[in-house]
Protein backbone atom coordinates (compact mmCIF):
# COMPACT_ATOMS: atom_id res chain seq x y z
CA UNK A 1 0.00 0.00 0.00
CA UNK A 2 1.07 3.44 -0.46
CA UNK A 3 -0.10 6.98 0.03
CA UNK A 4 0.41 10.11 -1.07
CA UNK A 5 2.21 13.45 1.03
CA UNK A 6 -0.79 15.71 1.22
CA UNK A 7 0.47 20.04 0.92
CA UNK A 8 -2.14 21.27 3.33
CA UNK A 9 -1.65 24.91 2.19
CA UNK A 10 -2.09 23.84 -1.37
CA UNK A 11 -5.81 22.49 -0.45
CA UNK A 12 -6.88 26.63 -0.96
CA UNK A 13 -6.24 26.26 -4.28
CA UNK A 14 -8.60 23.86 -5.40
CA UNK A 15 -11.08 25.03 -8.01
CA UNK A 16 -14.34 22.84 -7.53
CA UNK A 17 -16.61 24.48 -10.03
CA UNK A 18 -18.39 20.91 -10.93
CA UNK A 19 -18.75 20.47 -14.24
CA UNK A 20 -22.50 19.46 -13.61
CA UNK A 21 -22.42 21.99 -10.88
CA UNK A 22 -25.71 23.53 -12.34
CA UNK A 23 -29.11 22.20 -13.92
CA UNK A 24 -28.66 21.80 -16.88
CA UNK A 25 -31.14 23.94 -18.69
CA UNK A 26 -29.63 26.64 -16.82
CA UNK A 27 -26.12 26.03 -17.94
CA UNK A 28 -27.54 25.71 -21.89
CA UNK A 29 -29.48 28.84 -21.92
CA UNK A 30 -26.40 30.86 -20.10
CA UNK A 31 -24.09 29.32 -23.01
CA UNK A 32 -26.43 29.78 -25.95
CA UNK A 33 -26.76 33.44 -24.30
CA UNK A 34 -22.96 34.24 -23.78
CA UNK A 35 -21.88 32.65 -27.11
CA UNK A 36 -24.73 34.85 -29.32
CA UNK A 37 -23.23 38.18 -27.04
CA UNK A 38 -19.99 36.58 -28.49
CA UNK A 39 -21.20 36.18 -31.78
CA UNK A 40 -22.65 39.57 -32.02
CA UNK A 41 -19.25 41.51 -31.35
CA UNK A 42 -19.67 42.24 -27.79
CA UNK A 43 -16.28 42.58 -26.18
CA UNK A 44 -16.72 41.59 -22.99
CA UNK A 45 -18.61 38.52 -23.46
CA UNK A 46 -15.08 36.33 -25.16
CA UNK A 47 -13.46 37.59 -22.05
CA UNK A 48 -16.32 36.24 -19.54
CA UNK A 49 -15.98 33.13 -21.48
CA UNK A 50 -12.11 32.66 -21.06
CA UNK A 51 -12.38 33.91 -17.24
CA UNK A 52 -14.84 30.84 -16.67
CA UNK A 53 -12.81 28.44 -18.55
CA UNK A 54 -9.30 29.06 -18.91
CA UNK A 55 -7.60 28.01 -15.72
CA UNK A 56 -9.21 24.46 -15.71
CA UNK A 57 -8.28 24.35 -19.48
CA UNK A 58 -4.42 25.50 -18.61
CA UNK A 59 -4.46 22.88 -16.36
CA UNK A 60 -5.53 20.19 -18.28
CA UNK A 61 -3.40 21.50 -21.32
CA UNK A 62 0.11 21.40 -18.84
CA UNK A 63 -0.62 18.13 -17.84
CA UNK A 64 -1.63 17.14 -21.37
CA UNK A 65 1.60 18.22 -23.00
CA UNK A 66 3.49 18.04 -20.68
CA UNK A 67 5.20 21.95 -20.68
CA UNK A 68 3.57 25.57 -19.17
CA UNK A 69 5.49 27.49 -22.25
CA UNK A 70 3.47 25.13 -24.80
CA UNK A 71 0.98 25.26 -23.19
CA UNK A 72 0.21 29.07 -23.24
CA UNK A 73 0.55 29.22 -27.03
CA UNK A 74 -1.39 25.93 -27.54
CA UNK A 75 -4.37 27.44 -25.12
CA UNK A 76 -4.50 31.18 -26.92
CA UNK A 77 -4.63 29.04 -30.28
CA UNK A 78 -7.15 27.28 -28.99
CA UNK A 79 -9.13 30.37 -27.92
CA UNK A 80 -8.86 31.80 -31.13
CA UNK A 81 -9.83 29.56 -32.83
CA UNK A 82 -13.09 29.18 -30.40
CA UNK A 83 -13.83 32.59 -31.32
CA UNK A 84 -13.70 31.97 -34.99
CA UNK A 85 -15.89 28.83 -34.49
CA UNK A 86 -18.81 29.87 -32.15
CA UNK A 87 -20.94 30.45 -34.38
CA UNK A 88 -20.91 26.55 -35.06
CA UNK A 89 -22.26 26.39 -31.57
CA UNK A 90 -25.23 25.39 -31.57
CA UNK A 91 -26.01 24.49 -27.81
CA UNK A 92 -26.27 20.60 -28.45
CA UNK A 93 -23.49 20.34 -25.48
CA UNK A 94 -22.49 22.80 -22.81
CA UNK A 95 -20.00 25.39 -23.43
CA UNK A 96 -17.81 24.10 -21.89
CA UNK A 97 -17.63 20.67 -22.99
CA UNK A 98 -17.40 22.25 -27.04
CA UNK A 99 -14.35 24.13 -25.36
CA UNK A 100 -12.73 20.77 -24.03
CA UNK A 101 -13.23 19.25 -27.20
CA UNK A 102 -11.53 21.82 -29.00
CA UNK A 103 -8.68 22.35 -26.68
CA UNK A 104 -7.86 18.13 -26.49
CA UNK A 105 -8.50 18.29 -30.38
CA UNK A 106 -5.58 20.38 -30.09
CA UNK A 107 -3.78 18.63 -27.61
CA UNK A 108 -3.77 15.12 -29.21
CA UNK A 109 -2.92 17.10 -32.63
CA UNK A 110 0.68 18.55 -30.80
CA UNK A 111 1.29 15.51 -28.73
CA UNK A 112 0.99 13.62 -32.24
CA UNK A 113 3.99 15.39 -33.27
CA UNK A 114 6.09 13.83 -30.44
CA UNK A 115 4.51 10.44 -31.06
CA UNK A 116 8.16 8.61 -31.28
CA UNK A 117 8.92 10.08 -27.66
CA UNK A 118 5.84 9.09 -26.07
CA UNK A 119 5.84 5.74 -27.54
CA UNK A 120 8.62 5.20 -26.26
CA UNK A 121 7.81 5.94 -22.71
CA UNK A 122 4.56 4.04 -22.99
CA UNK A 123 6.65 0.84 -24.01
CA UNK A 124 8.56 1.73 -20.79
CA UNK A 125 5.23 1.32 -18.82
CA UNK A 126 3.76 -1.57 -20.93
CA UNK A 127 6.84 -3.62 -20.02
CA UNK A 128 5.93 -3.62 -16.33
CA UNK A 129 2.88 -5.60 -17.13
CA UNK A 130 0.31 -3.23 -15.69
CA UNK A 131 -2.43 -3.79 -17.72
CA UNK A 132 -3.30 -7.02 -15.95
CA UNK A 133 -5.39 -5.74 -13.30
CA UNK A 134 -5.82 -8.48 -10.86
CA UNK A 135 -1.86 -8.80 -10.41
CA UNK A 136 0.07 -9.51 -6.95
CA UNK A 137 0.04 -6.27 -4.84
CA UNK A 138 3.72 -5.12 -5.44
CA UNK A 139 5.12 -4.03 -2.84
CA UNK A 140 4.88 -0.07 -2.90
CA UNK A 141 7.43 2.10 -1.25
CA UNK A 142 5.51 4.84 1.36
CA UNK A 143 5.02 7.32 1.43
CA UNK A 144 4.88 8.12 -2.43
CA UNK A 145 4.72 11.76 -3.70
CA UNK A 146 2.67 13.92 -5.82
CA UNK A 147 5.53 14.53 -7.88
CA UNK A 148 6.32 11.06 -8.98
CA UNK A 149 2.28 11.35 -9.36
CA UNK A 150 3.03 13.99 -11.96
CA UNK A 151 6.02 11.87 -13.71
CA UNK A 152 3.54 9.02 -13.65
CA UNK A 153 1.21 10.62 -15.24
CA UNK A 154 3.22 12.46 -18.31
CA UNK A 155 4.48 8.75 -19.04
CA UNK A 156 0.60 7.07 -19.69
CA UNK A 157 -0.42 7.06 -23.19
CA UNK A 158 -2.28 9.87 -24.51
CA UNK A 159 -5.83 8.48 -24.72
CA UNK A 160 -5.49 7.17 -21.13
CA UNK A 161 -4.04 10.12 -19.83
CA UNK A 162 -6.86 12.50 -21.45
CA UNK A 163 -9.21 10.19 -20.00
CA UNK A 164 -7.50 10.27 -16.53
CA UNK A 165 -7.18 13.49 -16.54
CA UNK A 166 -10.55 14.71 -17.57
CA UNK A 167 -11.99 11.97 -14.45
CA UNK A 168 -9.29 11.88 -11.83
CA UNK A 169 -7.67 15.39 -11.98
CA UNK A 170 -10.93 17.42 -13.77
CA UNK A 171 -13.70 16.01 -11.93
CA UNK A 172 -15.75 15.08 -15.74
CA UNK A 173 -18.24 12.28 -15.23
CA UNK A 174 -17.28 9.50 -18.18
CA UNK A 175 -20.75 10.32 -20.25
CA UNK A 176 -18.85 14.01 -20.38
CA UNK A 177 -15.25 12.62 -21.09
CA UNK A 178 -17.27 10.77 -24.34
CA UNK A 179 -18.56 13.57 -25.26
CA UNK A 180 -15.18 15.45 -25.23
CA UNK A 181 -13.08 12.94 -26.41
CA UNK A 182 -15.15 11.33 -28.95
CA UNK A 183 -15.64 8.20 -27.52
CA UNK A 184 -18.14 5.66 -26.08
CA UNK A 185 -18.95 5.88 -22.15
CA UNK A 186 -17.73 2.09 -21.85
CA UNK A 187 -14.22 3.39 -23.70
CA UNK A 188 -13.68 6.02 -21.17
CA UNK A 189 -14.18 3.64 -18.39
CA UNK A 190 -11.29 1.21 -19.52
CA UNK A 191 -9.27 4.14 -20.05
CA UNK A 192 -9.52 5.26 -16.89
CA UNK A 193 -9.40 1.74 -15.24
CA UNK A 194 -5.88 1.21 -17.69
CA UNK A 195 -4.38 4.62 -16.52
CA UNK A 196 -4.96 3.82 -12.82
CA UNK A 197 -3.22 0.31 -12.59
CA UNK A 198 -0.49 1.50 -14.84
CA UNK A 199 0.10 4.35 -12.58
CA UNK A 200 0.03 1.81 -9.82
CA UNK A 201 2.90 -0.32 -11.64
CA UNK A 202 4.63 2.84 -11.81
CA UNK A 203 4.35 3.78 -8.69
CA UNK A 204 4.65 0.71 -6.99
CA UNK A 205 8.56 0.20 -8.33
CA UNK B 1 -10.17 -16.56 -5.94
CA UNK B 2 -11.77 -14.91 -9.02
CA UNK B 3 -10.90 -11.24 -8.63
CA UNK B 4 -10.78 -11.13 -12.73
CA UNK B 5 -14.96 -11.34 -12.40
CA UNK B 6 -14.99 -7.52 -10.56
CA UNK B 7 -12.55 -6.31 -13.40
CA UNK B 8 -14.81 -3.85 -14.60
CA UNK B 9 -16.52 -3.00 -10.79
CA UNK B 10 -13.24 -2.19 -8.95
CA UNK B 11 -13.08 1.39 -10.25
CA UNK B 12 -16.70 2.09 -10.14
CA UNK B 13 -16.13 0.91 -6.12
CA UNK B 14 -12.93 3.46 -6.66
CA UNK B 15 -15.25 5.77 -7.51
CA UNK B 16 -17.74 5.69 -4.39
CA UNK B 17 -19.94 3.60 -6.11
CA UNK B 18 -22.01 0.68 -3.62
CA UNK B 19 -24.27 -1.86 -3.92
CA UNK B 20 -26.91 -0.09 -2.48
CA UNK B 21 -27.09 2.21 -5.32
CA UNK B 22 -25.50 1.11 -7.98
CA UNK B 23 -28.43 -0.73 -9.36
CA UNK B 24 -26.49 -3.69 -11.25
CA UNK B 25 -28.06 -6.79 -10.67
CA UNK B 26 -26.15 -7.77 -7.36
CA UNK B 27 -22.90 -7.50 -9.32
CA UNK B 28 -21.40 -5.13 -7.13
CA UNK B 29 -22.54 -6.63 -3.69
CA UNK B 30 -21.07 -9.83 -4.54
CA UNK B 31 -17.93 -7.45 -5.26
CA UNK B 32 -18.19 -6.33 -2.03
CA UNK B 33 -18.34 -9.93 -0.43
CA UNK B 34 -15.70 -10.71 -2.49
CA UNK B 35 -13.09 -7.53 -0.95
CA UNK B 36 -13.88 -8.49 2.50
CA UNK B 37 -11.79 -11.48 1.95
CA UNK B 38 -9.41 -10.83 -0.41
CA UNK B 39 -6.51 -9.40 0.14
CA UNK B 40 -5.20 -8.55 -3.49
CA UNK B 41 -8.30 -6.92 -4.08
CA UNK B 42 -8.11 -4.73 -0.70
CA UNK B 43 -4.83 -3.39 -1.93
CA UNK B 44 -5.33 -2.41 -5.17
CA UNK B 45 -8.33 -0.50 -3.81
CA UNK B 46 -6.51 1.17 -1.53
CA UNK B 47 -4.13 2.10 -4.15
CA UNK B 48 -6.33 3.02 -6.91
CA UNK B 49 -7.91 4.86 -4.15
CA UNK B 50 -5.03 6.77 -2.93
CA UNK B 51 -4.00 7.66 -7.14
CA UNK B 52 -7.50 8.98 -7.55
CA UNK B 53 -7.32 11.16 -4.29
CA UNK B 54 -3.33 12.12 -5.22
CA UNK B 55 -5.09 12.77 -8.78
CA UNK B 56 -7.64 15.06 -7.23
CA UNK B 57 -5.55 17.24 -4.77
CA UNK B 58 -2.55 17.84 -7.02
CA UNK B 59 -1.19 21.70 -7.67
CA UNK B 60 -3.65 23.39 -10.33
CA UNK B 61 -1.41 25.23 -13.23
CA UNK B 62 -2.74 28.69 -13.62
CA UNK B 63 -2.11 30.73 -16.63
CA UNK B 64 -0.53 33.81 -16.45
CA UNK B 65 -2.20 37.29 -17.31
CA UNK B 66 -0.42 37.66 -20.50
CA UNK B 67 -1.97 35.42 -21.68
CA UNK B 68 -5.59 36.89 -22.13
CA UNK B 69 -3.41 39.88 -23.17
CA UNK B 70 -2.09 38.04 -26.47
CA UNK B 71 -5.81 36.61 -27.35
CA UNK B 72 -7.19 40.02 -26.82
CA UNK B 73 -4.23 41.13 -29.33
CA UNK B 74 -5.04 39.02 -31.48
CA UNK B 75 -8.76 39.42 -31.30
CA UNK B 76 -8.57 43.71 -31.47
CA UNK B 77 -6.43 42.71 -35.04
CA UNK B 78 -9.21 40.64 -35.94
CA UNK B 79 -11.25 43.32 -35.37
CA UNK B 80 -9.74 45.83 -37.63
CA UNK B 81 -10.67 43.49 -40.60
CA UNK B 82 -13.58 44.54 -43.00
CA UNK B 83 -17.09 43.98 -40.59
CA UNK B 84 -18.28 41.70 -43.47
CA UNK B 85 -15.09 39.23 -43.53
CA UNK B 86 -15.60 38.56 -39.60
CA UNK B 87 -19.00 38.31 -39.94
CA UNK B 88 -19.64 36.23 -43.06
CA UNK B 89 -16.14 34.88 -43.27
CA UNK B 90 -16.12 32.09 -40.81
CA UNK B 91 -19.36 31.07 -40.89
CA UNK B 92 -19.65 30.27 -44.15
CA UNK B 93 -16.38 29.66 -45.29
CA UNK B 94 -17.01 26.19 -46.76
CA UNK B 95 -19.71 26.79 -48.93
CA UNK B 96 -19.32 30.74 -49.83
CA UNK B 97 -17.91 29.12 -53.07
CA UNK B 98 -20.48 27.34 -54.04
CA UNK B 99 -23.05 29.75 -52.77
CA UNK B 100 -21.11 32.62 -54.52
CA UNK B 101 -20.96 30.60 -58.24
CA UNK B 102 -25.04 29.94 -57.77
CA UNK B 103 -25.69 33.61 -56.54
CA UNK B 104 -23.85 35.01 -59.92
CA UNK B 105 -25.78 32.29 -62.24
CA UNK B 106 -28.74 33.89 -60.39
CA UNK B 107 -28.27 37.41 -61.11
CA UNK B 108 -27.44 36.64 -64.65
CA UNK B 109 -30.17 34.63 -65.42
CA UNK B 110 -32.47 36.95 -63.74
CA UNK B 111 -31.42 39.54 -65.90
CA UNK B 112 -30.84 41.81 -62.25
CA UNK B 113 -26.94 42.63 -63.15
CA UNK B 114 -27.20 45.04 -66.33
CA UNK B 115 -29.85 47.12 -64.50
CA UNK B 116 -27.89 47.42 -61.49
CA UNK B 117 -24.62 47.95 -62.72
CA UNK B 118 -26.25 50.92 -65.12
CA UNK B 119 -28.12 52.45 -62.15
CA UNK B 120 -24.87 52.41 -59.68
CA UNK B 121 -23.12 53.68 -62.40
CA UNK B 122 -25.42 56.67 -63.34
CA UNK B 123 -25.49 57.29 -59.43
CA UNK B 124 -22.35 57.66 -58.92
CA UNK B 125 -21.98 60.18 -61.99
CA UNK B 126 -24.40 62.06 -60.29
CA UNK B 127 -23.64 65.25 -58.62
CA UNK B 128 -23.98 63.89 -55.03
CA UNK B 129 -24.08 68.03 -53.85
CA UNK B 130 -28.20 67.64 -55.21
CA UNK B 131 -28.77 65.40 -52.83
CA UNK B 132 -30.61 66.07 -49.41
CA UNK B 133 -32.25 64.06 -46.23
CA UNK B 134 -35.43 64.33 -47.90
CA UNK B 135 -34.45 63.57 -51.78
CA UNK B 136 -35.71 60.80 -53.32
CA UNK B 137 -33.61 57.23 -53.45
CA UNK B 138 -30.65 57.28 -55.60
CA UNK B 139 -31.64 54.82 -58.64
CA UNK B 140 -29.36 52.52 -57.59
CA UNK B 141 -30.67 52.14 -53.85
CA UNK B 142 -33.70 51.76 -55.66
CA UNK B 143 -32.62 48.89 -57.53
CA UNK B 144 -31.17 47.18 -54.61
CA UNK B 145 -34.25 47.75 -52.83
CA UNK B 146 -36.20 45.47 -54.74
CA UNK B 147 -34.15 43.22 -55.47
CA UNK B 148 -33.72 43.06 -51.79
CA UNK B 149 -37.34 42.57 -51.30
CA UNK B 150 -37.54 39.96 -54.43
CA UNK B 151 -34.84 37.55 -52.72
CA UNK B 152 -36.75 37.97 -48.71
CA UNK B 153 -39.63 36.79 -50.04
CA UNK B 154 -37.62 33.75 -51.51
CA UNK B 155 -35.43 33.47 -48.28
CA UNK B 156 -39.21 33.49 -46.78
CA UNK B 157 -40.47 30.94 -48.99
CA UNK B 158 -37.04 28.30 -48.26
CA UNK B 159 -36.48 29.31 -44.99
CA UNK B 160 -37.80 26.09 -43.63
CA UNK B 161 -34.98 24.16 -45.41
CA UNK B 162 -32.55 25.43 -43.17
CA UNK B 163 -31.61 24.21 -39.60
CA UNK B 164 -32.57 26.51 -36.61
CA UNK B 165 -28.90 27.44 -35.80
CA UNK B 166 -27.90 28.01 -39.44
CA UNK B 167 -31.31 30.57 -39.62
CA UNK B 168 -30.57 31.97 -36.56
CA UNK B 169 -26.64 32.97 -37.76
CA UNK B 170 -28.50 34.16 -41.06
CA UNK B 171 -30.89 36.12 -38.97
CA UNK B 172 -28.20 37.38 -36.63
CA UNK B 173 -26.19 38.69 -39.95
CA UNK B 174 -29.26 40.42 -41.57
CA UNK B 175 -29.77 41.92 -38.83
CA UNK B 176 -25.87 43.37 -38.70
CA UNK B 177 -25.81 44.26 -42.23
CA UNK B 178 -29.67 46.03 -41.45
CA UNK B 179 -27.55 47.89 -38.63
CA UNK B 180 -24.98 49.03 -41.44
CA UNK B 181 -27.60 49.80 -43.65
CA UNK B 182 -28.99 51.87 -41.33
CA UNK B 183 -26.19 53.24 -39.87
CA UNK B 184 -25.07 54.56 -43.60
CA UNK B 185 -28.68 55.99 -44.11
CA UNK B 186 -28.31 57.85 -40.57
CA UNK B 187 -24.51 58.82 -41.66
CA UNK B 188 -26.02 60.03 -45.67
CA UNK B 189 -28.76 62.15 -44.32
CA UNK B 190 -26.26 63.58 -41.87
CA UNK B 191 -23.68 64.84 -44.66
CA UNK B 192 -26.03 64.20 -47.75
CA UNK B 193 -22.45 65.07 -50.22
CA UNK B 194 -20.75 62.70 -48.34
CA UNK B 195 -19.25 60.58 -51.20
CA UNK B 196 -17.96 57.85 -48.93
CA UNK B 197 -21.22 57.61 -46.64
CA UNK B 198 -23.03 56.51 -50.55
CA UNK B 199 -20.59 53.96 -51.46
CA UNK B 200 -20.85 52.54 -47.61
CA UNK B 201 -24.79 52.22 -48.36
CA UNK B 202 -24.46 50.80 -51.47
CA UNK B 203 -22.07 48.56 -50.90
CA UNK B 204 -24.50 47.44 -47.62
CA UNK B 205 -27.32 47.35 -49.77
CA UNK B 206 -25.20 44.75 -52.02
CA UNK B 207 -23.55 42.80 -49.04
CA UNK B 208 -27.40 42.02 -47.91
CA UNK B 209 -28.53 41.03 -51.47
CA UNK B 210 -26.16 38.80 -51.44
CA UNK B 211 -26.28 37.40 -48.07
CA UNK B 212 -29.97 36.69 -49.41
CA UNK B 213 -29.12 35.21 -52.49
CA UNK B 214 -26.36 32.48 -50.32
CA UNK B 215 -29.23 31.88 -48.19
CA UNK B 216 -31.73 30.80 -50.68
CA UNK B 217 -28.62 28.88 -52.85
CA UNK B 218 -28.28 27.46 -49.16
CA UNK B 219 -32.24 26.63 -48.50
CA UNK B 220 -32.26 24.86 -51.80
CA UNK B 221 -28.94 22.88 -51.44
CA UNK B 222 -30.21 21.86 -47.83
CA UNK B 223 -33.12 20.63 -49.41
CA UNK B 224 -31.55 18.53 -51.97
CA UNK B 225 -29.45 17.05 -49.15
CA UNK B 226 -31.90 16.28 -46.72
CA UNK B 227 -31.45 12.25 -47.23
CA UNK B 228 -27.78 13.21 -45.79
CA UNK B 229 -27.70 14.70 -42.62
CA UNK B 230 -24.55 13.40 -42.25
CA UNK B 231 -22.47 15.91 -43.76
CA UNK B 232 -23.71 18.69 -41.39
CA UNK B 233 -23.14 16.53 -37.80
CA UNK B 234 -19.40 16.06 -39.77
CA UNK B 235 -19.09 19.85 -39.76
CA UNK B 236 -19.69 20.11 -36.18
CA UNK B 237 -17.29 17.93 -35.15
CA UNK B 238 -14.57 19.66 -36.80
Amino acid sequence: MFRFVTFPWLEGQREQPSPSSKPPGDVRTADLELAARCRAGDAGAFEELYRQHARRLFNLVVRMIGSVDDAEDLLQEVFLQAHRKLSGFRGDSALGTWLYRLTMNHCLDHLRGRQARMNRATESLDDEGSDEPMAPAPAVPAPVSRLDLERAIEMLPDGARAAFLLHDVEGFEHREIAQILGISEGTSKSQVHKARMKLRAFLSR
Amino acid sequence: MNCELYDDLIDDYVDGIRAANSGNDGRMAAFERHLAECGRCQAVVADLTSIRTGASSLERHVPPPRLWTAIARSLDERQRQPWWQRQLGGAFSLWVPVAAAASIALLLVSGLWQPWKQAAQESHHQDVSALSPESAPVPAEQHYEQAIAGLQQLADAQNAALDPATRTVLTQNLAVIDRAINESRAALAQEPASTLAQESLLDALETKVTLLQDTVALASETGAMADDPAGTAKELNQ
